[in-house]
Formats: structure tokens, C-alpha cells, sequence
């Protein structure tokens, strides 16, 4: 007899005969988990053996009834912590008098249930052995056992066996190999597994020096921290860019090199305290839920609030109040930290928005001109993983940016795809997801496909999540315009192709997370995407269900001078708004050349857009806040920072909000002009009113469109949302409206989530082509 | 139209070869050169604009087309094509600059045809050349010769006729200096024919120099480097593209003369260039790889230049 449940329960009660066959699905792979069962089956005296088929993990179990029951239910109750469990199948098999119990070989099985892992931080365990001086890894940089240590950087195929890692070139010494078949060792089957006889080593370059060791390189690194000089460490998922983040002259001169004069710098502080947390909270303000955040599996950044007294340079985030913090996750970083004693900047180890570098001889050669030293090590990275990003908003820790520990994402469909699909994301913040059966995959961030290194990483991804998902895609997804590289990709890829439009993948993305049979109503709010209408869409309110958007709500258009120059020039779309609406902009004379209002009349490189993201620019470069913008985002990051000084609420002004002759509702920005440009109000007070005014805004096209529409649902997705006093404005003006409120938990509000949106998008066409 | 030809265009063309009365004209072809033969039509708008007007436009391309193929432009037949109703003033300057190009240039026009369309079936006037050079035996210049290790090098600073075209078009009126460098290329390609060493000529008309280099990289399979900050660029260009938000290195040059020449030669071929552009540079390398083309950037950074778009719609997200 064989019983299939969806729930995952174990259907223990019913099942007697000699042996059991379990499935097991869920996360099994890579955290540890036919260890575990091998320690079960001893503890409960049963013979059999366990596998890997496929993604899932196949058990036979022999021995008395009761014994099995117990060792059945254990197998889910009592599974690593990195394990995610799920019964597949149980039933009763004939026994095959097996002696003892054993792990068998992989076999490949059926590629659906196939779950890659993530990379894991440094468990407790390992970190304690670390500072052990007893212990046989003692500051071994590269300790890791079953349930920590990287897993996606150094999977190359799957299943997940050591052969199929980066792993293979390295033998193992005697004791590691002792370790790795003794079932009752923590690292038994640690894949990673590794030794300072026999693992990889640290290696530390400078001009005319190489230091190989773990010791003497870690100690010329940490030398070079102390020195104030900049260094580039290989760590999991590619390369950072460290320096002394109390160091105003380290930071500076990082800047200088990299070409980043202004956009925050992550850093790394030292594990401290009884919850570990004591440093962090030395340089930022730490609410629970950010807390739990930093001591989450993916250790990822967490944005948070600046202390006043904190120790860090001003230059590490200059001008903001917020700052990207993170804790060491691998053994080489809590050496370095806990020996530095300090915070390091810890930013990716690449130039400009080009994926993080991975190779030694590539960062060496890339990063020549920015790292005075390199501290390099010799475990391949099979695949670039940037540190994830998150921020409290709304109540909750949300992402920012997939990546290390985080990604691949997988996720379930809400309903299956016809075909496997892969669909290669935006232009800027690629990412890349791979969906078939009921589930999607979503890769990390890739980072903009401008450079070559960027379209290299995206397809080697491409390629990589079918190979290790054993999928092969049927269908490409992907943006509807027709430039891009990843569309050209696409269409010669040689497969049917799917175009979604950028903000009906965005909505997609919202509706896929928020499964529903009732419509959603979608504010889209970003920087600029192509629309159907050929202009650039950024406000747009789509109303209906994934495959069958409408668009209901906009803002009134506006013409960008210079086209895409407005991204990184606020004083741009000020200029537009000014010259749109008639109304003066007197500290933007100085800016308004003849050259380009001549231009901008005569329609030369100056498309419509309808962008909440450049209202934002514009309402930045009124108020003298930001007029030229060194990284994407700074102009809205510095407004919004600015409410923080606003004191009071801020009453909104009332934009007009009309129906246009294409049944389209719109607001009217040009209202928000007189306030911006009001000199006798503080900056602050403008800057917090703007917020207010577009909060109540969006509020008021949900109202209309609710009469039209009944709509109760109402998703919120696009770069703008990142922005947490408008997101948070915003959602408590619908709540106290009755409207149900959706925003992304599980992927971005940004284009990272675009991918999944494409997928999303793209069943549903096919489903209804069928 | 009979006095036109006489009064206008005969005068001003008047050589040895042409013929006005004739069909057809007979030209002489010295026994040990190659007949080069090209030909090209001309429709620019504004027909005037800041550095030249469609005639010296005409004869310039002409020229250049045969001057990067290795040979010494002689002769043109032209083809005018006249709206009704044209002023017969601006007519005349047209005449006058194609006239004066021809002249330094070195090239006979020795058969011409004329026609007058109804208003609104043409932009003004349009020409139509054909251009006749020799070349000497041993001259064998072709994208086949192009390998990796390769260098690019330019003649002057890019993107002035693309940008005074735009400008004049738009009728923004004059931005500083900013003119076309409409000219031939002739020296320029006369001093790198005795450089060792010369793989390839060509002039970045339409797509400039990022379209040229990827002729570049489709043809050969392999990767051109440029380096953007030894590509160079006018100040009046770059601010005018600073301004209206375009690409210096997909504007039109109708002057410029882009070369790939062998790494050994490469400072040679740099140094004679620059004994008649004294602006020329070295600009990049054809490397193995995918073919494309990539611009290093200021810090370091590599961006893709991709190909251009016949519409090209913005791409920030």
C-alpha cells in the first residue's frame, strides 16, 4: 500500500510490516540530513539504508514496529535546523534483511523535487571549535560541517555530493576522511568538508609580496586594516572591498578609488556579547524584529537607524541616518573581525553595478587600482553571490536584494505552469527564475547587464538554475523591450518567447506571492519601464489578475529633458515639471540652458513619462536636497530622510485626481509646485508634506477605482516602495479605507522581483492559449 | 534646365573630362592600377548646416569612401535631384561647395544628370555620386587581415558632424564653435598606406564610431576594447551630448577616419597619422572573445556598447 499526502504529515498510525520506505522532500539537500538519519536509525537500532534520488530522500527502515513509528515521527521533529522536511510517501515494503545501516549513493531520480541549497553562515558549533585552541580546526578559516558553510557558491551540479563541488580538487587528509565516514561525526558527509592539512588556504598578495598560509596571510590582512589601506578578501560569493570603517581617511580613499562618492557602504562588526549583537548595536538602533533579522540564517545587511555616538566615519553612509550593518557569517570573516576589534566597511568587491567579482586573477586584474592588498583563498566560487539586503518596512523585514543564504528563492505557483519556463528579469537589478510543475526558483542578484560581466554572469545563471534544477525551459519570459540584451538573449535562445510588459510583471510578482481568485488592484511605482503605449510608465495603477491588467490609475505625463541623463540628474525632472506646469523654478534658472528647453520643445530626446521615482527626483532637487545623483536612488533616499527632522504630521496637499478621455484616472502633480518651491517652509516640512500628498494620492485613485470596481485588494510593488514613510503612509490610509494591503514579503518591491513576475505573467498566457 | 546645366553647373564643375554635350565620358585608366569604383546617395537635412552643405557633403563621402579602400579618388558622375521651386541662391552655394570640394580634393566630375520633381517629392535637392579611384598594385586592405592583438586608432575627435547636423536640424541655432568636420580623409589615409602593417580603413559616417567597431567585431568574431578616455571628443560635442543626453560614439563623422593597424606598427602608423590629423589617437584593440564591442570606462568600469537602434527607446528602469 502507498499513501501520497500533501499536508507532510507522517500517516505513521496505519503503516505495519516489517520495513518502511519513507520520501521525503522539502529541504533535505545540503543541511545535514542523511547524517542525521544514519544517527536516527543507530539511536533506534534499525537496520536499512538512506539516499539521495533526485532533490527528495528515499529511507528503508527495518526493525520492530514501534521502533519505526518513533524513528518515522523523529524524522521531521527532530531534523538539523537547516532541514525543512516533508513527507512525500510512506508505506510498508518487504524487508530485505538489511545488516546495519547505510548510506547509499545518489541517484539522480526525477529532477522536479531537486531543492538547492543556500549558502549557511557559520553555525555555533563551528564557531566555538574556531576559538578552540584544543580543537583540530582551531582558526581554520575554512571549518564547516553539515549543518554550515557554503553551498550554492560551490555547487556545480547536484546531487550534493563533495565529487560535485568546488570541493573536488581537494583530497581528503586521513582524519577528514575519518570524519566524513564516521556516521556519528557532526561532519559526517559534510560535503565542504576541510582542514588546514588538507583544505584550501589563504593567500595574501601585494605589490611585490605574496604571503602564503592561513596565518601569516590573515596576519599581513589584518595589518594592512590596521594601516588604514584597503583590502580585497575573497570571501563565499565573491570578493569584498574591506577597510577600517572608523577610518575616515580608509573610507575616503575607498571611495575615491571606487568611484562611489556618496552611496552608503555596507560594514561588517565584530560578533560581541552574549547575543552577539552588542557591537551592532554600538552603531545602529536595533528593534526586535531588526535584530532577529541580523541573527537570521541568510545574515544578511539590515538597514537600520544610526546611532548618534556611533564610532563609524560620517563617510561610510555620508549625510544619512541609516546604515547598512551586517555580522560575520564565515569563519575567515569572524577571524578577521574579531581580530581587527573593529567594524569593516564590507562592500561588494566590483566597480560600479557589475556583478561582485568572484575569480582571483579577475579581481586582481579588476580591483588593481582600488585594493592596496588582496586576501585570496583557493576554494573556487562556482557562482557569484552578492550579501543579501533587507529593510524594516511595514512592520516587517523585507528584502532588498536577493543573494547569499537567501537565493535561490523558491517558491510555489499558485497554479502549475503548462511548460518550464525561464525568465531573465529587468535590465537593472537582473535576476534570472526557472519555473516547472508547481514551483519557481528565483536566482540572486546579478546585478545590471551594462557590463559584460554582467551579461556573462546572466547567462552563465541562465544556463547554471536549469543544469542544477535538472530543467530544462520550453519558454523564455521576458521584458517586453526589444533592446534589452537579456530579450535579445531570449530571442536567440531558439525557444517560443513570452514579452511581459515591466509593470505587469512587477503586479504579477505581487499577485504571485499573494495568491488570490479575487482581482487585485496593483500601484506600480518606480523608476521608468517601457509601457505599451511606447511611453515610460513609473505610477501606473493596474487593476485585474496576472495575464488580464488594466491600466486605471496614472499621474499626469511629463517629458524627461535628455531621456535617460534624468536617472542620475534631478535637476532634470525639476526643470520638466517646471516647464510642464509653467510654474518658475528660480534656483533652477542657473540650470535651464536655452539649448535644452529649445530640445525639450521640439520633443529631441525628451519621452513622456508618467514616473512616480522622478517625482521624487524633482521634489529632491526643489528642495536643494539632491540635484545630481551619484547612485540610483539617492535623490529619494535623501528626501525621505529628510521627513525624519519634519517633527509634526504632515498635512498633504490635495492633488486633483480626473478620469482622461481614455478612462484612465490621473493625478496632478503640478499642485505639489507652490509647496516644493515655498521657501518659507522648512525643507523638512516639504519634504514630509510631499510624502503625505502622494500617500493620500494613491489612497485617492484606490477610492475611484474602488467605486468602479469593488476592488478590496490593493499590492503595492516597485522601487518607490522601498521608501518606508510612503509605504508605511500608505498602508495605513487603505487599512483605515478597508482595503486589504499586499506587499512583497518574499522578494523585492524592485526589479529584482520582475523575473518572477515574468513567470508569473507567462503561465497564465499559457493557460489560457491551452 | 538646358540653362542651368550651362550656366550653373558646367561652369563650375569645367575639366578636361566632362563633356556636357556628350552621353557619356571616356575616361583613361593608367595600366598598372585597379579600378576603384563607389557610389552613394545624399539626402541630409538641413541641406546648410555649421562646416559644409550637401555638396561638399557629397564630394566628401565620395572621396572618403575611396580613400579608405586604399585608392586615389579621380573622378565623379553626379546625379542632382531638384525640387520645384527651389531657391535657385541656395542651389547655387550647394554647386559652389561641391565645386570647391572637388577641387581640393583632386576629383574631376566628368558626367552629371539633373532632374526637377514635383514639390514634396524630395527634401530640397538630392544627389546622387558615383566615384572612381585607382589604386596601386599591393594595396590589399580588408577586414579578413584584421586579427587579435590588432589596434584601433582614430584620425581627430568624433561626433561634430552628427551634432552640428542635430543641432542645425533643429534649428537651435549655433552652439559655440560646433561644426561638422565634413572633409576628406585623404591624407589622412594616403600617410597610413605607407605605414607596414595596415589592416583596415574606414570613416564612422552613419552610427559613428561604435557602429564602425562593430563592423569591427562582427567580421572578425573577436572583442573590440576602446578606451573612452583616449577616444577623442571636442568639448563643444561632448557638452552638447552632455546636455541633450546622447552618445558622442554613435554620432555621424563625415571626416574621420577609423584604422586598424598590427600592434607592431601601431606607433608608427599613429606618428604619420599625426603628421596630417595631429589629433589622431590610439583608441583601442580587437582582442579574443565574443564578438562585441566594450568601452573602458573611467575607475575601471566596462560597459557593452550595443548596436544602435534603428528607434531607439530609453532603457533606464
Amino acid at each position: 500500500m502507498s499513501t501520497r499526502r500533501a499536508d507532510g504529515l507522517a500517516p505513521a498510525a496505519s503503516i505495519a510490516g516489517p520495513a518502511i520506505r519513507w520520501l521525503i522532500g522539502g529541504r533535505v539537500q545540503g543541511v545535514g540530513f542523511r547524517p542525521f538519519v544514519y544517527r536516527l536509525s543507530r539511536y533506534y537500532e534499525l537496520s536499512g539504508w538512506v539516499r539521495n534520488c533526485g532533490g527528495e530522500v528515499q529511507i528503508h527502515a527495518e526493525g520492530p514496529a514501534e521502533r519505526l513509528l518513533l524513528f518515522g515521527n523523529a524524522l521531521v521533529s527532530r531534523a538539523p535546523p537547516a532541514a525543512a522536511p516533508r513527507f512525500l510517501e510512506v508505506r510498508s515494503t518487504p524487508s530485505e534483511r538489511s545488516e546495519g545501516f547505510r548510506i547509499l549513493p545518489s541517484t539522480q531520480g526525477e529532477a522536479l523535487h531537486v531543492h538547492v541549497p543556500g549558502d549557511l553562515f557559520t553555525c555555533d558549533e563551528c564557531v566555538a571549535e574556531l576559538g578552540d585552541p584544543t580543537a583540530r580546526r582551531y582558526r581554520y578559516p575554512f571549518i564547516n560541517c553539515t549543518q554550515c558553510g557554503p553551498r550554492y557558491t560551490l555547487i556545480r551540479a547536484m546531487p550534493y555530493d563533495r565529487p560535485n563541488t568546488t570541493l573536488d580538487r581537494f583530497t581528503l587528509c586521513p582524519q577528514c576522511a575519518a570524519e566524513y565516514t564516521e556516521p556519528l561525526d557532526r561532519r559526517f558527509h559534510a560535503q565542504p568538508l576541510a582542514c588546514a592539512v588538507c583544505g584550501p588556504v589563504l593567500t595574501w598578495r601585494e605589490a611585490g609580496l605574496v604571503i602564503d598560509g592561513n596565518e601569516p596571510a590573515l596576519a599581513a590582512a589584518l595589518a594592512a586594516l590596521r594601516a588604514g589601506r584597503i583590502v580585497a578578501l575573497r570571501g563565499v560569493g565573491g570578493y569584498h572591498l574591506l577597510c577600517d570603517a572608523a577610518d575616515e581617511r580608509a573610507v575616503a580613499r575607498l571611495r575615491v578609488r571606487k568611484g562611489r562618492p556618496a552611496k552608503p557602504l555596507a560594514v561588517m562588526v565584530p560578533w560581541r556579547g552574549g547575543d552577539g549583537l552588542e557591537y551592532a548595536r554600538s552603531v545602529v538602533r536595533l528593534s526586535a524584529l531588526e535584530a532577529a533579522a541580523l541573527l537570521s540564517s541568510a545574515r544578511p545587511i539590515v538597514v537600520a537607524a544610526r546611532t548618534a555616538h556611533g564610532s563609524l566615519a560620517e563617510s561610510v553612509a555620508p549625510g544619512l541616518n541609516e546604515l547598512g550593518v551586517m555580522l560575520p557569517y564565515s569563519p575567515l570573516h569572524h577571524l578577521l573581525l574579531a581580530d581587527f576589534g573593529g567594524a569593516l566597511v564590507a562592500t561588494s568587491g566590483n566597480l560600479s553595478d557589475e556583478p561582485v567579482l568572484t575569480a582571483p586573477e579577475a579581481a586582481a586584474a579588476r580591483l588593481a587600482q582600488v585594493a592596496d592588498g588582496f586576501l585570496h583563498h583557493d576554494r573556487p566560487i562556482a557562482r557569484p553571490a552578492d550579501d543579501p539586503v533587507v529593510r524594516r518596512i511595514a512592520d516587517r523585514v523585507r528584502p532588498l536584494r536577493l543573494g547569499r543564504g537567501t537565493a535561490p528563492l523558491e517558491l510555489n505557483l499558485p497554479v502549475r505552469t503548462p511548460v518550464p519556463i525561464l525568465a531573465v528579469g529587468a535590465y537593472s537589478k537582473t535576476t534570472v527564475a526557472l519555473a516547472w510543475e508547481d514551483r519557481a526558483v528565483v536566482s540572486p542578484h546579478i546585478g545590471d547587464l551594462a557590463s559584460p560581466r554582467g551579461r556573462e554572469v546572466f547567462v552563465q545563471v541562465a544556463h547554471d538554475l536549469q543544469q542544477l534544477y535538472g530543467v530544462r525551459a520550453e519558454c523564455v519570459a521576458h521584458d517586453a523591450h526589444p533592446d534589452f540584451p537579456n530579450t535579445r538573449w531570449a530571442r536567440d535562445s531558439g525557444l517560443p518567447t513570452r514579452a511581459v510588459w515591466h509593470h505587469c510583471a512587477h503586479a504579477a510578482a505581487v499577485a504571485g506571492e499573494y495568491p488570490s481568485d479575487a482581482p487585485l488592484l496593483c500601484f506600480t511605482w518606480d523608476g521608468v519601464g517601457l509601457g505599451p503605449d511606447g511611453t515610460l510608465w513609473g505610477g501606473e495603477a493596474l487593476f485585474g489578475q496576472p495575464g488580464a491588467w488594466q491600466r486605471v490609475a496614472s499621474w499626469r505625463p511629463f517629458r524627461l529633458p535628455g531621456g535617460e541623463r534624468a536617472a542620475r540628474q534631478p535637476w532634470r525632472t525639476a526643470l520638466a515639471l517646471s516647464w510642464e506646469s509653467g510654474l518658475e523654478w528660480p534656483a533652477g534658472a542657473a540650470l535651464s540652458d536655452p539649448l535644452l528647453r529649445a530640445a525639450w520643445d521640439g520633443g529631441l530626446n525628451a519621452p513622456a513619462t508618467t514616473s512616480v521615482g522622478r517625482l521624487f527626483d524633482a521634489a529632491a532637487a526643489f528642495l536643494g536636497a539632491c540635484l545630481h545623483a551619484s547612485y540610483e536612488g539617492q535623490a529619494p533616499i535623501r528626501l525621505e530622510q529628510l521627513c525624519a527632522a519634519a517633527g509634526a504630521p504632515a498635512a498633504p496637499v490635495m492633488l486633483p485626481l480626473d478620469l482622461d478621455a481614455g478612462g484612465i484616472w490621473r493625478s496632478d502633480w503640478a499642485a505639489l509646485l507652490p509647496m516644493l518651491l515655498n521657501m518659507r517652509m522648512a525643507a523638512a516640512a516639504r519634504a514630509a508634506t510631499f510624502h503625505a500628498s502622494l500617500a493620500h494620492a494613491l489612497c485617492a485613485q484606490a477610492l475611484a477605482v474602488r467605486t468602479q470596481t469593488g476592488v478590496g485588494r490593493v499590492g503595492l510593488c516597485g522601487g518607490v516602495f522601498q521608501n518606508r514613510i510612503l509605504t508605511e503612509h500608505v498602508r495605513a490610509l487603505l487599512t483605515a479605507s478597508g482595503f486589504e494591503v499586499l506587499i512583497p514579503m518574499q522578494l523585492p518591491v524592485n526589479d529584482a522581483a520582475i523575473s518572477f513576475g515574468q513567470v508569473i505573467e507567462s503561465v497564465a498566457g499559457l493557460r489560457r492559449t491551452l | 534646365m538646358r540653362e542651368l546645366i550651362d550656366e550653373l553647373f558646367a561652369p563650375a564643375f569645367a575639366n578636361p573630362h566632362l563633356d556636357t554635350r556628350a552621353d557619356a565620358a571616356s575616361l583613361p585608366i593608367p595600366n598598372d592600377r585597379a579600378l576603384v569604383v563607389t557610389t552613394d546617395g545624399f539626402t541630409v537635412q538641413p541641406l546648410e548646416f555649421p562646416g559644409g552643405n550637401i555638396g561638399s557633403l557629397a564630394v566628401h563621402g565620395t572621396v572618403n569612401d575611396l580613400a579608405v579602400s586604399g585608392a586615389e579618388p579621380r573622378y565623379l558622375t553626379l546625379s542632382v535631384f531638384l525640387e520645384e521651386g527651389l531657391d535657385i541662391a541656395l542651389l547655387r552655394r550647394v554647386v559652389d561647395g561641391l565645386a570647391r570640394a572637388a577641387r581640393e580634393c583632386g576629383i574631376a566630375v566628368v558626367a552629371g544628370d539633373t532632374k526637377v520633381v514635383g514639390r514634396g517629392d524630395c527634401d530640397g535637392i538630392y544627389l546622387a555620386t558615383t566615384g572612381i579611384g585607382f589604386r596601386r598594385p599591393g594595396v590589399g586592405l580588408s577586414l579578413d587581415r584584421v586579427c587579435a592583438g590588432d589596434r584601433v586608432l582614430v584620425s581627430g575627435p568624433i561626433g561634430n558632424h552628427g551634432a552640428a547636423v542635430m543641432l542645425a536640424r533643429e534649428q537651435f541655432g549655433l552652439r559655440g564653435d560646433l561644426k561638422s568636420d565634413a572633409a576628406s580623409v585623404l591624407p589622412e589615409a594616403q600617410a597610413l598606406l605607407t605605414v607596414p602593417g595596415l589592416r583596415f580603413m574606414r570613416d564612422p559616417t552613419r552610427g559613428g564610431l561604435a557602429t564602425v567597431a562593430h563592423e569591427l567585431a562582427r567580421a572578425t568574431a573577436l572583442t573590440v576594447r576602446l578606451a573612452e578616455a583616449q577616444i577623442p571628443v571636442e568639448d563643444s560635442v561632448q557638452s552638447v551630448c552632455e546636455l541633450l543626453g546622447f552618445d558622442p560614439l554613435y554620432l555621424a563623422c563625415e571626416g574621420r577616419l577609423i584604422a586598424v593597424v598590427a600592434p607592431e606598427t601601431a606607433e608608427a602608423a599613429l606618428t604619420a597619422l599625426r603628421t596630417v590629423a595631429p589629433r589622431a589617437m590610439l583608441i583601442g584593440e580587437l582582442q579574443e572573445g565574443s564578438p562585441q564591442v566594450i568601452l573602458l570606462t573611467a575607475f575601471g568600469g566596462q560597459r557593452v556598447l550595443d548596436e544602435l537602434e534603428d528607434d531607439p527607446l530609453p532603457r533606464i528602469c
